[in-house]
């Protein structure tokens, strides 16, 4: 019987071009869109993971609470069994990195060594001088570079490119921070600055400083001490797995505390955040969620009720045949589903169809994305300048499903005319 | 076989009724030729839809070997039409899109028969009405007294009790008239199959070996001819 209804859909074009034009183009659409504003929530996600709060964070509470005033007396201490217990206690696919997030004074001087210009700045200390390079790599730091290269050498600092502007930086010119010292002390460090980097985020661009975090431990006195931990997690890992993956460790960390290290003071309770945590990105990826719940659903809404027509229309078309078969003794359930099947064949055939063509456009803008750096250039948002799509299993299962669901709706609607209609009626019209 | 007891059928038009049959009692033995006469309006096609359990009555009973008809639901009277019953249309009514041989095989596969094991049955009969050579063509590619006798395939390739045949020859001339009776004919004999006619073709009449004629809804005579 399948292979009877196969044939009655390859030989009539009219009971087949319609529906899958109208499956392929919807899918197509979802596809692309979904796969679109996914990609620039995980680019604006991964942004703020890379530049501020890591995917994974391990944070001395008491600096997390007072986090805008950089207090640096509640740094942790122990940064190398901190890194060794992070190593052996994680999933070995996350990468760690310890940072120093600090705030100074920069002084900048005049031939005669005197103040020339000077602003407060927050910084950044981070690995900028091991040999994997990580930092730079996750950073893409040799692509920000728009003046200068990347530190060589202890004491050398990169400063954005407006944060340059404003005090009159030139490369390799000297500057002094003046800031405090871990335990309370004053702290003062000279660097030469040997690059300026654009960022793309208009804060950091204006105030942000880099160092090496061996230069920000020397200059602030925090030796094997640092702010943060931040963990990188593979990027096939869904964001929506982050939080396992965070109580799982919180539970080992929470054994830990109870035999903490030494160099660990009475009040130090170090914690971990995953990046819905921060920033307000819980919040947004729920409006995210939100978003792609309604997409899909005036979607499907709206292919239903093409669909439904289209149904109609094919009822329409089929009068007879139909009126035919239910002479010939096919029950009104039979008929319908022989319906369904028809329309879930021609259903398949156009998600495979719309996965492949927005499967390929999403392809496209994930590999090479739209340039849209004028639009956010004046935002404090945390936005790559090029928007890429992602592609992802969920982003077709969310054009797929409602493809197929739109069709069966759309010919259940559409069968419940014939369903209604007595057998002599329709027998009646089809002699007629 | 099949049993009328005061039949009657009224539609409702608006606010009036129309009464298109009304008392109408008959038996139909096996094997029968036979054919309901009458002007148009008379109630033949209605009373061929009563019969066949494509519509029900208002009134009286309908039974067919033993089963009644009143007390089947709709899903039931399907499966009785697929067991009983073949359908011969004034227009052949072939779904356009199959070819004979798919359009004979179909009331098989509504029976929920493999088509493997029913090939050779549909073809022998496709050859029985002459079309063996065009069993692999499409309506459209055939005459109209072609189609005619794909139909009549198509409603015998069960083997049925009852072939129920409403103005078969319409829509044919004089010649294909002839031929596709002379085939019923031949097949009525061959299967025993009964076949009940409702026609106002005179060359129909010549054919059959009983005539009830019809005239506003009631069976004004009904008799054997020789």
């Amino acid at each position: 019987m399948i292979r009877w209804l196969i044939m009655g859909i390859v030989r009539d074009r009219t009971r087949f071009l319609f529906p899958w034009l109208v499956t392929t183009v919807g899918v197509m659409l979802m596809i692309t869109l979904l796969g679109f504003i996914e990609g620039i929530f995980m680019s604006m996600v991964d942004m703020t993971a890379k530049l501020d709060t890591g995917h994974l964070r391990l944070v001395n509470k008491p600096f997390y609470e007072e986090e805008h005033l950089n207090p640096l007396d509640r740094a942790l201490a122990s940064e190398k069994e901190t890194k060794t217990w992070l190593t052996q206690n994680s999933d070995p696919e996350i990468q760690w990195t310890s940072r120093i997030r600090w705030a100074a004074l920069m002084d900048v001087p005049n031939e005669r060594g005197e103040t020339r210009s000077q602003t407060p700045v927050t910084g950044m200390g981070l690995d900028l001088l091991s040999e994997s390079g990580s930092e730079i790599k996750r950073l893409g730091l040799e692509s920000s570079l728009i003046k200068g290269r990347l530190p060589r050498r202890s004491h050398e600092m990169l400063a954005g490119y407006l944060l340059a502007e404003s005090l009159g930086l030139e490369i390799d010119g000297k500057v002094t921070l003046l800031g405090q010292s871990f335990d309370g002390g004053f702290a003062a460090d000279n660097y030469q600055v040997v690059g300026f980097v654009k960022f793309g985020v208009a804060a950091m661009d204006k105030k942000m400083a880099l160092i090496d975090i061996e230069d920000a431990q020397t200059t602030f006195y925090m030796e094997d001490m640092v702010t943060d931990w931040l963990g990188f997690l593979p990027s096939r890992i869904s964001i929506f797995d982050y939080d396992k993956i965070r109580n799982d460790l919180q539970a080992k960390l929470t054994k830990w505390r109870q035999a903490p290290p030494g160099d660990w003071v009475e009040d130090d309770f170090p914690i971990l955040l995953s990046v819905l945590d921060q920033r307000n990105m819980g919040q947004i990826s729920q409006t995210f969620l939100m978003v792609r719940k309604v997409l899909v659903a005036i979607f499907t809404f709206i292919m239903s009720l093409v669909l439904w027509n289209a149904g109609l229309l094919n009822g329409i078309h089929r009068y007879g045949e139909i009126g035919l078969r239910l002479a010939l003794g096919e029950t009104h359930g039979q008929l319908l589903r022989s319906l369904m099947i028809e329309s879930l064949a021609i259903a398949t055939l156009g998600c495979l169809a719309g996965s492949l063509l927005g499967g390929g456009f999403v392809y496209y803008l994930q590999e090479v994305g739209v340039n849209m750096g004028d639009a956010f250039v004046q935002t404090g948002m945390m936005f790559s300048d090029v928007m890429r799509g992602r592609l992802s299993l969920v982003g077709f299962l969310y054009g797929i499903v409602p493809g197929l669901a739109a069709s069966v709706l759309g010919t259940l609607a559409a069968g419940v005319a014939i369903y209604q209609r007595s057998t002599a009626e329709l027998f009646r019209e089809l002699e007629a | 076989m099949l049993e009328l007891k005061s039949v009657g059928k009224i539609y409702q038009v608006g606010e009036q009724e129309f009464r298109a049959l009304q008392d109408v009692s008959l038996n139909v033995e096996e094997g029968e030729f036979m054919a309901f006469v009458g002007p148009s309006g008379s109630g033949k096609t209605t009373l061929l839809n009563l019969i066949g359990g494509l519509d029900r009555p208002t009134s009286g009973e309908i039974i067919l070997d033993g089963i009644k008809f009143s007390d089947r639901s709709r899903d039931e009277l399907s499966a009785l039409r697929r067991k009983y019953f073949g359908f011969v249309f004034q227009s052949h009514n072939l779904l356009p899109v199959h070819s004979v041989y798919e359009n004979v095989l179909f009331p098989l596969l509504l029976n929920g028969e493999k088509e493997l094991e029913v090939r050779d049955r549909i073809m022998a009969l496709v050859d029985q009405v002459g079309l063996g050579p065009e069993a692999h063509k499409k309506p459209h590619e055939l005459s109209g007294g072609q189609c005619q006798r794909a139909a009549i395939a198509r409603a015998l390739v069960k083997r049925p009790k009852l072939i129920l045949a409403d103005e078969p020859t319409a829509n044919l001339d004089a010649e294909n008239s002839y031929n596709i009776l002379e085939l019923m004919l031949n097949l009525n004999k061959k299967y025993d199959a009964a076949f009940i006619f409702s026609t106002h073709d005179e060359k129909v009449t010549r054919y059959i070996k009983r005539e009830i004629r019809l005239e506003d809804g009631s069976i004004v005579w009904d008799r054997a001819k020789k």
